[in-house]
């Protein structure tokens, strides 16, 4: 029987933990980890504008009412396909763009939620994300 | 005289069965012929984007439930209270596929139909690698097919209706009705579609699962989509892991991936350290 050489184990042992490092990230999950009958509206700089699947999110920083440091929101929304076809793209919102967002928080108050809409103060359009955009044939 | 007559049958059948064993691994797919092609314009045309009737899918929670076996019950009302709790059951956080028949059932995402000479494929988009593939060449089942997340399905026409089985699914592959509310299906699952156009641009899909693991008979429920020709609506890349990284660049210049903080399931800071 063939003997494994140090360097597959090697390999092997970093898949594993690899795999193990990328459990806890999980990314695909209902969105009843927010408070979907609650909507909070907040104003703030966009960070970045992470347009991945299954879901987009818009880190956003968040100057506190009291003061201090601006503190950074994770707001995440439907996939990019989903979105496309509601008019976004990948570069409806860019880095440092002033915007007032809609979401439902998360419950346990970390600065997280399900983002709904997002208006660009600049311009004053204003996105929305929907699941259920696609219920009819044809659509423009 | 007649049992050795009944023993050359016997012998016969044998023969036979495991004649036909070797020719079903050595078989090679013909090309397809001028005339394969032709035979494509008198299929009845599912091909292009479709986008499921997601609100009938959360409707059909409540007004057409699976037949759960008691015991698998309990399971989903928990996860219903889970839910209801915030703290929903994360049957697609691993980012497999959604598999079978959870790819018909609850996707949010288009897929995308092709026809070609004996074959139907669906791609979807998000959960990345969603491929099934339906042979319609006249094959039978596989003696004893590899199990994987969409199973092996031969399908074949009958008039206008795309007749699909399916078997050798993952027994860890969920029966799902939402993305918080599903049960792996735990082996011997069978499901038998039939997939016809109920308007120009709308398809339904009637399926009929057997998985007598989970359920106390066949759950029979139809699925709607609806046909996108704008060219916005086609199919993007979706894969599923990137949703654990955002864009960065390293020391060296160079454009990376960098994992993003998560709890509990969702990001919550867009720097993992």
């Amino acid at each position: 029987m063939k003997s494994f050489s140090a360097p597959w184990i090697v390999c092997s042992g970093l898949w594993v933990g690899m795999t193990l490092m990328a459990w806890p990230a999980a990314a695909h999950h209902s969105f009843a980890v927010y408070e979907k009958n609650k909507v909070v509206t907040l104003k703030g700089t966009v960070k970045t504008f992470q347009w991945t699947n299954p879901h987009v999110v818009l880190w956003l920083l968040v100057q506190p009412a009291g003061g201090g440091e601006p503190e950074e929101w994770g707001l995440e929304t439907t996939s990019p396909g989903v979105l496309t076809r509601s008019g976004w793209t990948r570069n409806s919102i860019k880095a440092g763009d002033q915007v007032s967002v809609e979401f439902s928080p998360l419950r346990d108050g970390t600065h997280g939620g399900g983002l709904s809409s997002v208006t660009l103060l600049a311009t004053g359009e204003k996105l929305t994300a929907s699941f259920a955009g696609g219920e009819k044939p044809g659509l423009k | 005289m007649e049992k050795f007559l009944y023993r050359c049958l016997w012998l016969f059948v044998l023969g036979a069965a495991s004649l036909s064993g070797a020719h079903a691994e050595d078989v090679i797919n013909p090309a397809p012929t001028l005339k394969d092609w032709q035979a494509l314009a008198r299929q009845p045309d599912f091909s292009g984007v479709w986008t499921p009737k997601v609100s009938d899918q959360v409707a059909q929670e409540h007004t057409n439930p699976p037949p759960w076996r008691p015991e698998i019950a309990k399971q989903v009302q928990k996860m219903y209270a889970d839910e209801e709790a915030g703290h929903p059951f994360p049957v697609f956080d691993h980012c497999f596929p959604h598999g079978m028949p959870s790819f018909m059932l609850v996707t949010h995402n288009a897929f995308e139909l092709l026809q070609t000479p004996g074959r139907v494929t669906l791609l979807g988009e998000v959960d990345g690698n969603r491929l099934r593939r339906i042979h319609t060449d006249g094959r039978s089942h596989s003696a004893d097919p590899d199990p994987s997340f969409h199973g092996e399905s031969i399908g074949h026409f009958e008039k206008d209706t795309l007749v699909i089985d399916t078997i050798a699914v993952l027994p860890q592959a969920y029966l799902a009705v939402s993305e918080a509310v599903g049960v792996p299906n735990n082996g011997d699952m069978h499901i038998v579609e039939h997939l016809h156009l109920t308007g120009p641009d709308t398809l339904a899909d009637d399926l009929e699962i057997t998985a007598n693991k989970l359920l106390t008979k066949p759950w029979r429920t139809t699925r709607i989509y609806f046909r996108q020709r704008a060219r916005k609506y086609e199919i993007v890349e979706g894969v599923c892991q990137t949703g654990q990284f955002t864009d960065a660049v390293d020391e060296n210049g160079n454009s990376i991936f960098a994992p993003v903080k998560f709890k509990n399931g969702v990001p919550v800071g867009s720097d993992s350290k």
